[in-house]
Formats: C-alpha cells, sequence, structure tokens
C-alpha cells in the first residue's frame, strides 16, 4: 500500500496534472485560498475567485516558474530602495564612518559626563541605521507586493533556514548582499548550488565565525611586523561553529547521524574559508596558509589535503546525503503542510529530492501534490508567524506599504524582528512559538490600527475590500468573501455582527468589522 | 526535552475552571474586597528579578579589589583611587555611585559573586549573551532560554499570566520558549491601545468572544491568559501604587522599570520571574574613574536598586535581585582610557533571602599567572552555579538538569548566596 502509493506520487510529481483540487472536501475556492495562504502570504481582495478561475493547479505551476511571472509593480518599487545601489564594498565604508562616529560621541559623552545619552546622531551612524531599516522594509515590501509569491516565500524560508544575524559586528554590512546574492537567485535551484553559497558567503563565515578558524599552530604570512603585544587576540586554533551548525542545522540535522569527531573533522576541511579585509570587499578568500593540509576523515569519507576543494567535495556529499534530504524535506513540510507533518508528504519530497539531485522546484511540487497538503488537517490549521501576519493583513486590505521601516517595526513589535534572531536556528516554525498572550494582543492591536488607518508605514485602502454600507450582512458577508477568504466561522460572523449592531457611522462600522476579522482567530491561521 | 507547549494548555484550561473557586494557590488580593495596604504587602510567593547589564561591566571597577596593587599599576588612569572606593570587606569596595548599596550590605541583603562568568572563552558580546541567556555555554542552537526551562519544568506556578515578565517591546532569549511568559514595554499600555476607557472595555470584550468560539488549542488558551491579565490588571491596578513614602526611582528606563516591577509585586498578580536590560556598560574608550561614562551608569543603577529595596520595605523579604553581564573586562586599561572585552566580571545579589554581607567566589586575584589568557580576571565560578542555586534555594526548584541541560549544577557547587 505505501509502495503503491508511493510510485503514485512519485508520477504525480512528474506529471504537471496532478491529483489536487479533486479532494472532497475542498470547492476550487477553498482550494485557491489554502494554496494562496500557503505557497503565498495570503490572498488580496479577490484574488481567491481569480486563482480559482484560472485554476489552482496552473496558478501553482505558475508560481513554479516565476521567471516568467510579470512583476513590474515591484521591480520600480525596489528602484527606491537605495540599499539594493550599494555594494559590499561601498556598504563597509559607510559602516566603519558609523562606527568612527560613534566612538567620537562615546567619547565626548563620557567627557561631559553626560548621564542621558539622548543626543540624535545624523551623520554617518544616522544613514547607516537607515540602511539597515531599508533591508527590512525591503523585505515586507517584497513579500506583499510581488506576484512571485512562492520565490518570496522561498526566499524566507532559505533566509531562515540558513539564519545569520545582521548585528553581529560585520554582517551589518554583509547581510544585504547575502540576501541579494547568495539567496535569492537560488531560492528555487538545487539545493547544493544554495548550500555551497552560504558556504562560501562572507556573511556566513563572519555569523558562524570560520573567519576565524585556522589550522592548529598557522600564522599569517604578514605576522612578524606586529609584534607580540596581543598574541592572544589572533585565532590559534580550529573553531567548530560553522562546521557543528552546517551538519546540525543546514543539512544533516541533530539526529543525522555524525559525531562529535566528525565536527572537528569538518572543521579542519573548512580551516582557511575566510574573507577579506572590509577596505577589500570583503569578499570570500581562500587563506592558504590557514588551512590544515592533513588528511580528514568525516562521515567514513577519506579528504586527501587539497585546499578548497575538500570543502567543495564535503558539501556536496553533505547537500545529497539521506539524512539532509530527510532534514530539510521534513523542514519545508512543517512549513508547507503543518507544524507536525505526516510522513507522507516528507517521503514524497524526499523520493523527489532523491530523483532530481535536489532540485527544490520538484520537491516543492511533490509536497504540493501530496494528499496530505490538502488534507483537512493541514488545511487552516497553521498559524501564521508575526511576519505572515502582518504581509498578509497588509495584502488583504489592499494597503501599500511606504518605504519607511515602521512596518517592519510592527513585525519587529510582534516579536519577529526580520534578520534578528541571533541563534542559528532561524525562527521557529510551529505555533507554540508564536502564540502568546502578549504576542496575540499585540496583533488584535495591529488588526485595529491597520483597519482604522493608524497603522504607521502603511495605509489601508478598504474601498477595495467593500464599499461603506450600512447593511451589516451585506458588510459582514463582504468582509469574509474579501478579507478572510470565506474562512469567517458562524462564530465570528455572529460576534461581529453584535458588535455592529449599534454603530451608526459606515465608516466606522466597516473599520471595526475588518479590525475584528483581521485580529481575531481566523485570520492567524492559514 | 522540553514539555510541550500542549501540555500548558491543558494546565492553564484546568486552571481556568477553577479559577472562580477562588483556590487557594491563587493570588488572594485580586478576589479580596480589601487590599492590603500596600506597605503590609509581602509577596504570596518568591520572586526573582533579573537585570542584564548588556555590554559587559567592568566588574573590576563596579566591584574594586583595591587592596590589590596590581589593580592600581594596571590602570593608571581609570582605578578608583582607594579613598573614593565604598570599603566593604578590608579587600574589595564599591564604586562610590554605587554608595547608595552600603546600607543593604551593611544589613546583610546585598551580595556580591566576583571572578564569576562563563567557562566559554568567547569575547563575543552576541555569542557570550546567548550562551547566558540559553544556559548552554558552548552551545549555540539550544533553542529555549533556561528561565523558559525552569518555568517548564516547575508548574507548580503556572496559575497566572504574570508569572514570568520581561520588560521591553520583545520576549529576551532567557525567556524564550515553550512555556507562558509575557512581554510588557509598559504596564500602563497593556492590553488593547484605544484611548477611551469605554471604547477600550467594549473593544477588549469583543476580541474576548471572538477568541471563545475557539475552545480548545494555544490561540484559546493564550488569548484567555491575555484577557485574564488585563482583568487582573484591572482588578489589581497595579499603577495605584506609588512608591512608599519619599522613595523616588532615577528617571530613565531603568528607574521606571524597577517602579513597575515593584508594582506588580505589590498587587500580588503571581509574579514569579521578571526580567530587566539594561544596557551601556561596553566602556571601550574613555570609561571614567570615580567620575565619568561608567560611573553614571552605576549611579542610576545604585539609585534604582536602592529605590527599589525601600519602596518594597518589608517585602523584599521575598524577593531576590540578580544582576548578570555576559562577562568582564581587561584587567589592563587600553590605550583609550578604557577597557576591552574580558573574561569574568562581577555580580549583586540582592534581597532578604540573600546571604549578604560577603564577597564569594574565589578570588583568583590578578597576578598574571592566574589571568584567564594572559590577560583577564579568570572565571572561578560558573554562572550556572549561582543561577541554579537561585531557583534551587530560591525559588523552590526540585530538578535543575533539564533548567542546564549537560550541566546539572550541585549544592556542593553553589557559592552560598541564599541563605540556608
Amino acid at each position: 500500500m505505501r509502495t503503491a502509493c508511493f510510485i503514485a506520487l512519485t508520477l504525480a510529481a512528474a506529471s504537471p496534472c496532478p491529483l489536487l483540487a479533486q479532494q472532497p472536501h475542498l470547492t476550487a475556492r477553498d482550494s485557491a485560498l489554502h494554496a494562496l495562504n500557503r505557497l503565498a502570504y495570503g490572498p488580496r481582495p479577490g484574488e481567491v475567485d481569480r486563482v480559482a478561475g484560472m485554476g489552482v493547479t496552473r496558478w501553482i505551476e505558475r508560481q513554479l516558474d516565476p521567471d516568467r511571472i510579470d512583476d513590474q509593480a515591484l521591480a520600480r518599487r525596489e528602484q527606491q530602495f537605495k540599499i539594493l545601489e550599494l555594494d559590499r564594498e561601498e556598504l563597509a565604508h559607510r559602516y566603519r564612518d558609523a562606527q568612527r562616529e560613534r566612538q567620537r560621541m562615546q567619547r565626548e559623552l563620557a567627557e561631559s559626563g553626560d548621564t542621558v545619552r539622548q543626543r540624535v546622531p545624523n551623520g554617518p551612524m544616522r544613514e547607516f541605521r537607515e540602511l539597515g531599516g531599508q533591508l527590512q522594509q525591503l523585505a515586507i515590501v517584497r513579500a506583499a507586493m510581488s506576484e512571485r509569491q512562492l520565490r518570496e516565500v522561498m526566499v524566507d524560508f532559505w533566509t531562515n533556514h540558513f539564519n545569520v544575524f545582521v548585528n553581529k559586528g560585520a554582517d551589518r554590512f554583509l547581510m544585504p548582499s547575502y540576501i541579494e546574492e547568495t539567496i535569492r537567485p537560488r531560492a528555487l535551484g538545487h539545493f547544493e548550488d544554495l548550500l555551497i553559497a552560504t558556504a562560501q558567503s562572507p556573511a556566513m563565515l563572519f555569523y558562524l565565525d570560520n573567519v576565524q578558524s585556522v589550522a592548529a599552530g598557522s600564522r599569517p604570512p604578514g605576522m612578524r611586523r606586529r609584534g607580540a603585544a596581543q598574541p592572544e587576540r589572533l585565532p590559534r586554533g580550529i573553531n567548530e561553529n560553522y562546521a557543528r551548525e552546517l551538519l546540525e542545522l543546514h543539512t544533516l540535522g541533530v539526529d543525522g547521524g555524525y559525531t562529535q569527531q566528525d565536527v572537528v573533522e569538518v572543521a579542519r576541511i573548512f580551516t582557511g574559508w575566510s574573507i577579506e579585509r572590509p577596505e577589500r570587499g570583503a569578499d570570500f578568500v581562500f587563506r592558504d596558509w590557514a588551512h590544515d593540509y592533513g588528511d580528514k576523515r568525516a562521515l567514513g569519507v577519506t579528504f586527501r589535503g587539497e585546499g578548497k576543494d575538500e570543502g567543495i567535495k564535503l558539501l556536496k556529499l553533505l547537500a545529497n546525503n539521506h539524512a539532509t534530504m530527510h532534514h530539510v524535506s521534513a523542514k519545508l513540510c512543517i512549513r508547507f503542510v503543518a507544524d507536525e507533518p505526516p510522513d507522507g508528504c516528507v517521503d514524497a519530497a524526499v523520493a523527489a529530492w532523491q530523483k532530481t539531485r535536489g532540485d527544490i522546484r520538484a520537491v516543492l511540487r511533490a509536497i504540493f501534490t501530496s494528499p496530505d497538503f490538502w488534507s483537512p488537517h493541514a488545511v487552516r490549521t497553521k498559524v501564521k508567524t508575526p511576519f505572515e501576519f502582518v504581509v498578509s493583513a497588509v495584502r488583504a486590505t489592499g494597503a501599500d506599504p511606504d518605504d519607511s521601516p515602521r512596518l517592519a517595526q510592527v513585525v519587529a513589535r510582534l516579536g519577529q524582528p526580520l534578520y534578528l534572531q541571533p541563534a542559528p536556528t532561524g525562527y521557529a516554525e510551529n505555533e507554540a512559538h508564536w502564540v502568546n498572550s502578549g504576542a496575540l494582543l499585540a496583533r488584535m492591536n495591529a488588526a485595529v490600527a491597520l483597519a482604522a488607518g493608524r497603522l504607521p508605514g502603511v495605509t489601508a485602502n478598504l474601498d477595495d475590500v467593500t464599499p461603506a454600507t450600512r447593511d451589516d450582512n451585506q458588510l459582514v458577508d463582504l468582509v469574509n468573501d474579501r478579507v478572510l477568504g470565506g474562512a469567517m466561522s458562524a462564530h465570528t460572523k455572529r460576534v461581529i455582527l453584535e458588535q455592529l449592531s449599534d454603530v451608526d457611522d459606515p465608516m466606522q462600522a466597516r473599520a471595526l468589522a475588518v479590525g475584528l476579522a483581521l485580529g481575531g482567530p481566523d485570520f492567524q491561521r492559514q | 526535552m522540553t514539555i510541550s507547549r500542549r501540555v500548558f494548555v491543558k494546565n492553564s484550561a484546568l486552571a481556568f475552571v477553577s479559577f472562580g473557586m477562588d483556590p487557594l494557590f491563587l493570588p488572594r488580593a485580586v478576589f479580596s474586597p480589601y487590599r492590603p495596604l500596600p506597605s503590609s504587602t509581602v509577596p504570596y510567593r518568591p520572586v526573582l528579578v533579573c537585570l542584564f547589564q548588556r555590554g559587559a561591566v567592568d566588574g573590576l571597577n563596579m566591584i574594586v579589589p583595591y587592596g590589590e596593587p596590581l589593580y592600581y599599576r594596571e590602570r593608571p588612569r581609570i582605578a578608583i583611587p582607594r579613598a573614593e572606593v565604598v570599603d566593604l570587606n578590608g579587600h574589595f569596595g564599591l564604586h562610590p555611585s554605587l554608595a547608595p548599596l552600603k546600607s543593604l550590605w551593611d544589613n546583610k541583603s546585598l551580595a556580591v559573586l566576583h571572578a564569576i562568568g562563563s567557562p566559554d572563552s568567547t569575547r563575543s558580546h552576541f555569542d557570550a549573551q546567548d550562551y547566558m541567556e540559553s544556559g548552554t555555554p558552548g552551545r549555540k542552537a539550544t533553542g529555549e532560554g533556561w528561565l523558559n526551562r525552569y518555568c517548564s519544568h516547575d508548574q507548580e506556578h503556572a496559575d497566572t499570566p504574570f508569572r514570568a515578565v520581561a520588560f521591553g517591546p520583545q520576549l529576551p532569549r532567557i525567556l524564550a520558549g515553550s512555556a507562558p511568559s509575557l512581554a510588557i514595554d509598559d504596564l500602563q499600555a497593556f492590553g488593547l491601545r484605544v484611548p477611551q476607557d469605554v471604547a477600550r472595555d467594549r473593544l477588549t470584550r469583543a476580541f474576548e468572544e471572538l477568541y471563545e468560539g475557539e475552545g480548545t488549542g494555544l490561540l484559546a488558551s493564550s488569548s484567555r491568559e491575555g484577557f485574564e491579565a488585563i482583568q487582573m490588571l484591572k482588578r489589581a491596578d497595579p499603577t495605584q501604587y506609588r512608591p512608599a513614602g519619599d522613595v523616588q526611582y532615577p528617571p530613565g528606563r531603568l528607574g521606571r522599570t524597577l517602579l513597575q516591577i515593584a508594582q506588580l509585586i505589590k498587587s500580588d498578580v503571581g509574579l514569579e520571574i521578571a526580567f530587566a536590560d539594561c544596557g551601556g556598560w561596553d566602556t571601550h574608550v574613555n570609561q571614567g574613574s570615580s567620575e565619568g561614562q561608567l560611573s553614571a551608569r552605576l549611579r542610576e543603577l545604585g539609585q534604582a536598586l536602592s529605590a527599589f529595596a525601600r519602596d518594597l520595605g518589608d517585602g523584599m523579604r521575598n524577593v531576590v535581585v540578580l544582576t548578570m553581564s555576559e562577562f568582564g573586562r581587561t584587567i589592563r586599561e587600553n590605550g583609550n582610557s578604557g577597557t576591552d572585552h574580558g573574561h569574568a566580571t562581577a555580580m549583586l545579589v540582592m534581597g532578604g533571602p540573600v546571604n549578604g554581607g560577603h564577597v564569594l567566589g574565589r578570588w583568583p586575584g590578578l597576578d598574571i599567572d592566574t589571568r584567564f589568557e594572559g590577560r583577564d580576571v579568570a572565571v572561578t565560578t560558573d554562572f550556572r552555579d549561582l543561577f541554579g542555586e537561585i531557583l534551587a534555594r530560591h525559588l523552590g526548584a526540585t530538578d535543575l538538569a533539564p533548567v542546564f541541560p549537560g550541566y546539572a549544577p550541585a549544592a556542593d557547587r553553589f557559592p552560598g548566596a541564599i541563605r540556608l
């Protein structure tokens, strides 16, 4: 039975006309809403009907081939983001200037004996801080506005899977190129390419300290000049951080069957993988002098001292290791299917991975065509992350986020400041992590503020949702249809109608209905 | 390793059922028609207040080893002159800006832990803070913070939304995890933000009804906790508690936060753990001596802690305040009259249950031979031994193994910060 199912799924994965939308419990609109909730950041007003009309299968296939989707409107918006025009070297310079200004201010502060540090900087510090805000806001604008929704979802997924904490020193200026050059172009490519790209990315090398990892006893060629004043500040041996997280988080998984000795050997393999000095662009560099040229034995394979190629060989090995396929497929299923995904969709994803050597699109297609994806246990059961909540609310109200970082600050207040997860695990995907009383109240506040036009950084366009009307039933039906995509429960409907009963002003009634719908339980789920 | 959040859902649902029956474990003030007078309020349960000095405080200028000639030799420009140190025990003394804490030392409710820190050698703020909050030095992938793990494994008190509260916009790493905890930016603004009372109550009631439709599940239980918290705050009205007598908290965020923590304690809503950040300790440049940058930060800290203790008065009987910082700073001052990232630092433990009037921990001295990597104060007390002792002897944790996985502080390593 299991084998037969497996074959059917594998076939389905290969065929462009899969078995979805034939789930008896889902109407065409239900299927469209579900696909929009998971492959996209929720529907915009009217989008459920559009997707249902074109056929959800066709829409999914289009999303899997994003380069053929026109995205001009977003491209025009992106031109407002100055940070996209600055390369790593330029950002490094600006960061250095900001640091100098900060030190100067600290000195002045100390000399004046000022107790309250309230002075607002307006030079390079401020400018650099604004660039950081742009980086966050850009993620929101793209997620809300792009027509290539699935790609944005996958960029978010991989950025989180290969997490980097932007506030760790040099990562403040390494992060933009990490997003633009490392993650985005490969979000729907092959896992192996993505893995190698992250391993060679300056942002990751710095974040997980591989830049500090040198063969025991090695010394840089230019060391003599520096004297013995601070020899303890120079790296003296291997640093295991990247090696450990590579195995535990990026590839095999914590139960992936590796040992502490494997971690050490992998760390030796990556000795010398470092970055250039910031003033030279902080690019990836392999430092021959720091590399351990001894033989290593990791994961049952012997690596002869060959320099940089050892690392590439290892990454290729890891990318297609069975434990990796399983670990990453399960994570994808947690993102797309359920917090505790059934084996069926994970097995389907692994089979597609095996068949295509990790073609991410094939793996995703296998998940989207798995019956588990469409099952009643999956539909409308996952709680949105704060980022998903805010972006989907913006989309649901036909709103247009501005270029200021204020909406990103809302996401931060809800508990998910972008690129600011210090732990290499990235943010959790399960509801237990996001649902707590303070966070829910904060979501209600954000929902009410958005509907009332009081949420900073965004202007809701409620006329896009529904005309202001004094017919409460009509209003609630339209809010259900346009904002919740038809997912409003009978209970929610009753409570909102009760609340509207003594509100006379139609504009106020509309804002209240939309605010309650967005802040209520139905909209917290996807 | 951790108890799943689902267990909590069940437990808090049970707690909710019994909510109307006024069980003994619920804070009485909420239900009693008579509020106890603020001055006589003694918290029903032990409270731990943690202050994180982010940026790595210079332990040597906070708790000055003025009896060591090397201290003065290594810090010609920034050492605290002997005459200005507030003596503690003939060898160590307080930075003069911490003078308001001297009376707490004298009445045995303030202890100092010196040469405490992490077994991990990192000098990165990011890594070291992460380790101090996860409670697993050297291991970055730990998901939860140790205070949250304590809450998951010690569920006797999991009955109030105010059990663990972090002051600030986000839940800090130390409280991240599956056990419920609140992040409160400002006590007065907690809840739905609608200017008018009537409108706010109405909107609150509307959302409460919306979520009542959920029945079970995390959305249901968490929203219920939130609305309970709002109700409790409304009834207990913590902001009615003005600081006792002539107590004045210093202006600024730290003073405001400690005032609000005191209000929560006095209003008896079941607070067990409070957490707050206070930054500005990364003194690489011109850190100053008796006056200057560090002095200003310490003055605020000393005034705030002293105000907190005086404000709570008898209530300090069940309260322990703990300061922590990710690491200390170099013994030798640097070329910019500041100090760079070091290793061990000092922590303060304050409150009624504290074995006060002692500098605890083994002092390794400042000699070159005993220094960590030849430059920094060596760590002789693993921070987990102190944290573990406070959890066990103050909060009554029965099992520390799951709170500090892979370590499990044992009583024979406790530094002795809590009176037995």
